[in-house]
């Protein structure tokens, strides 16, 4: 399965978005703030989960807000981490 | 609104990573001492090792009757009841005859979260129930109740982070209420690997020795301890003639409404719990010593006291006293209640330990040195998760 | 210590609602469901009253539940509930207190945080759940979605939980403290408990509860919410009327003391260890209910024979206990519905140590 679409499904599931599907989920819309409306804490678990599923970590919330732009910005964030 | 009656607080007990009793605590915080450490009781699998502030030293021995395996937290709680009635000159003979209320707030202390047994039960082994046993036996008022044959309300605060400034509170309002003549109010809390992973999980701890509101603050250290009030009817200290130390003047609280985890940064729920205290305590800003705030050392929670006690209390002097003790969770507003309490008589407050630099975006610092203070009322103060904010006000003792 | 009762909200085995309470004690109908459990390598089927928190739906959508666990739901429907009897739904809430009784607080949450932890290593130990299995992460989600302000608690103290809650209801009602006080008790079912259960009391789970055979062992577990909302005695009749007194003690120095002719419920739940002080406490005579074998055995079950003595007084009924509740030793229990008369009832609830609570409740 392509990276952003495991990702999104990571998230829907994971968060407990269940009125939206993966197709709701636009490849470079912003995860926080306005959109999906996601807050401080589903950062977190958010974090929790990329470590989870992909072994990458994010150190502090710092590297949370570059990763977590969007979709695609965490793909790339993930992707780097795990080629290197 | 009528101010409240003030209620005498006739004996303290305190522990923790400071000392073991108030007299060793206090000299820490005035010596600036402070050393946090990995945990040395448990291990985990993070790849740093976060500091926390553990008791070291052996707590004295509290029980007459051994009969209970009892957890570190209710233990606590004993050691911190013992020290606290002795100062006030109460026997166990001399409890037993009048109505004494217990009231203690914990988080540790009433969660069931054994991870020996639970590991065990779902591996699907027959698992030794002693963990289930100790924490029936481990309610940390019920403890303390049932070691000194105390037959008044007994009730366990788990109002998260501000447990033990609210038990404070409503064990105040017990004696005011005429329902008990005495009531040992306070908080305890061990260190567990559960919270620290908890914490951890939530990316607001520092693995480093907290910095409460340091510019370079990264999040708060755990701590451990315990500490309890004697508060009594005014009437019974006068009879008895003994010394307070302190009287409970009011207690405010509110809830921010606002989410799970985070303060709300507008400050509304902690300065609505300030308004209602000060409201309560027939006293004005102007009398306030100082300030001793919940400053855990998290972006977050430091940014708001900040705003909201330099809008409230502008150039009053403030401090965090975390930075000695690590974050006790429900033990941590009774330590403070505690600290406070001997700050207020010594009219002088430590050093906001970890603060060094400002922070450009805090309107109001904590002092950095040691500090005289004037002023006849002291404030406590605890954020709790959940949007919890309390606030208990101290006046000055005769002791 | 006085308040008025303007609204309950109630979940249970039974199912949810002032009206589903009511039919259930007209017709004695006991609801538990049968679950499996594993002990020493067997699988058992053991009763538990289980609750369905779905109704929760017509107050809040699938987004604002979505972290919210079992637990917080059965607080939110009761608390719901609670607010849509007394009709207070859309007041303003700014001035509201919320205070949640709880004997073992969220330990489906607790457990399945230690789950994540195990399964996958402390670092993927998840947030979310920490965050919800902090005793007083339901009286927060209570005051979030309620947008209520005044102070917040949350109490632990197995069955005195209730008492003591309601203690400082009173107290902050009197000291204006708030407005009004939204008070519940919440306990949630548990594998973990249910595990216990079995090898404290026997790998033969009882076939129904008959909890005034105090030498017996008939306790089933129970879960659900029992919420109330509290203000202060304004002079007119509320219909649930008012808690008139509350006591608190323990039998080393003090007895229960029911006012008068006062209707009795008893919170005996089946439970041998506590079972031995009904039957040396209740005053010889009395007029006495048992209704706990409708909810089960839970620590806050003295909100639930709160709540029937709350619908009592608005029906001016007392209801009957439900049948096959155990051989009657000597007790007056009423076996038929019959008239309350305006007369008190008294809520009496003892811990296995000892300790015990009586709450009355009258129409004036």
């Amino acid at each position: 399965m392509e990276l952003n679409e495991k990702l999104k499904i990571i998230i829907i599931e994971e968060l407990n978005l269940e009125d939206i599907t993966p197709a709701d989920i636009a490849d470079d819309a912003p995860l926080f703030g306005e959109g999906l409306g996601l807050d401080s804490l589903d950062a977190v678990e958010l974090v929790v989960q990329v470590q989870k599923h992909f072994g990458v970590e994010i150190k502090d919330m710092e590297e949370g807000r570059v990763a977590f732009q969007s979709i695609n910005a965490l793909n790339n964030f993930i992707k780097e981490r795990t080629t290197a | 609104m009528t101010p409240l009656p003030p209620i005498p607080v006739t004996g303290i007990g305190c522990l923790c990573a400071a000392g073991n009793n108030l007299t060793e605590c206090m000299k820490s915080l005035f010596a600036g001492k402070r050393k946090p450490l990995p945990p040395t009781r448990f291990s985990s699998d993070h790849q740093v090792a976060y500091p926390v502030f553990e008791i070291r030293k052996t707590i004295p021995a509290t029980r007459s009757n051994q009969r209970h395996d009892i957890l570190f937290t209710a233990e606590l709680a004993l050691s911190a009841a013992k020290e606290a009635a002795e100062n006030a000159g109460w026997n166990r003979e001399m409890l037993k005859n009048r109505r004494v209320g217990v009231c203690i707030g914990t988080t540790v202390g009433s969660a069931m979260n054994n991870e020996e047994f639970y590991r065990s039960y779902r591996d699907g082994d027959n698992p030794n129930m002693d963990p289930i046993v100790r924490f029936l036996n481990s309610n940390p008022a019920r403890a303390v109740a049932r070691e000194y044959n105390l037959t008044g309300p007994c009730q366990t605060v788990v109002n998260a982070c501000s447990s033990g400034t609210d038990a404070i509170g409503l064990g105040a309002s017990w004696i005011r209420s005429g329902i008990c003549d005495v009531v040992l109010a306070g908080g305890a809390d061990e260190l567990c690997r559960v919270t620290y992973n908890g914490f951890i999980s939530l990316m607001i701890t520092d693995d480093s020795p907290c910095k409460p509101f340091d510019a370079n603050r990264k999040g708060l250290n755990l701590g451990e301890g315990a500490a309890i009030l004697v508060l009594e009817s005014t009437d019974l200290c006068r009879s008895r003639k003994h010394p307070y130390h302190a009287t409970v003047l009011s207690y405010g609280s509110a809830c921010d409404a606002h989410h799970l985890t985070a303060p709300a940064q507008d400050g509304r729920g902690l300065m609505r719990a300030l308004n209602a205290a000060i409201g309560r305590c027939n006293r004005s800003p102007a009398d306030v010593a100082f300030i001793n705030a919940h400053g855990t050392g998290t972006p977050d929670n430091d940014q708001v006291e900040s705003f909201v006690l330099h809008k409230m209390f502008p150039g009053i002097p403030y401090l965090s006293t975390k930075g000695y003790t690590g974050h006790a969770l429900g033990a941590a507003g009774a330590i403070e209640a505690a600290f406070t309490i001997a700050c207020l008589n010594a009219g002088k407050i430590p050093a906001s330990i970890g603060f060094e630099n400002p922070d450009p975006e805090l309107p109001a610092a904590p002092v950095k040195h040691q500090t005289e203070v004037n002023g006849t009322i002291a404030i406590t103060q605890s954020l709790a998760f959940g949007g919890n904010n309390a606030v208990v006000i101290f006046g000055k003792g005769n002791s | 210590m006085r308040a008025a009762i303007r609204g309950l909200g109630i979940v249970g085995g039974f199912g949810s609602g002032i009206e589903k309470l009511k039919h259930t004690l007209i017709s004695g109908k006991r609801t538990p469901k049968l679950i499996q459990l594993s002990i020493k390598k067997r699988t058992i089927e053991m009763p538990v009253y289980l609750c369905d928190t779905s109704p929760l739906g017509a107050f809040l959508n699938k987004r604002a539940l979505r972290r919210v666990d079992h637990f917080s739901r059965l607080a939110l429907l009761g608390s719901f509930l609670a607010m849509e009897d007394a009709d207070m739904l859309q007041a303003d809430h700014e001035n509201f207190a919320i205070i949640i009784a709880t004997g073992y607080g969220a330990s489906n949450t607790t457990f399945s945080f230690l789950d994540t932890a195990f399964d996958d290593g402390d670092a993927c130990a998840s947030p979310t759940l920490f965050s919800n299995s902090v005793h007083n992460a339901a009286a927060a989600h209570v005051s979030i979605l309620l947008k209520a302000r005044g102070p917040n608690l949350t109490v632990s103290q197995f069955e005195m939980s209730v008492p003591s809650a309601m203690l400082a209801a009173c107290q902050w009602l009197e000291d204006r403290v708030a407005d009004a006080v939204l008070l519940g008790g919440v306990d949630e079912y548990c594998s973990v408990l249910g595990y216990c259960w079995q090898r404290f009391f026997g790998a033969d789970p009882p076939v129904s509860m008959k909890p005034v055979e105090w030498k017996t062992q008939s306790a089933i577990i129970g879960e659900g919410s029992a919420f109330f909302l509290l203000t202060r005695d304004e002079g007119d009749e509320p219909k649930y009327g008012f808690i008139t007194d509350i006591q608190i003690g323990h039998v080393r120095k003090y007895k229960p003391q029911s006012p008068g002719d006062a209707f009795l419920f008893l919170g005996a739940d089946g439970q041998k260890s506590s079972g031995i002080y009904y039957n040396r406490h209740i005053p010889h005579g009395a007029r006495s209910a048992v209704y706990t074998p409708l909810y089960g055995s839970l620590p806050v079950g003295l909100a639930f024979d709160m709540a029937i003595g709350a619908l009592s007084v608005r029906e001016d009924t007392v209801f009957a206990t439900p049948k096959h509740a155990g051989k009657d030793s000597g007790l007056n229990i009423f076996g038929k519905e019959q008239c309350l008369n305006s007369e008190r009832i008294s809520c009496l609830k003892f811990s296995c140590d000892g300790e015990f609570a009586m709450i009355t409740m009258a129409g004036t």
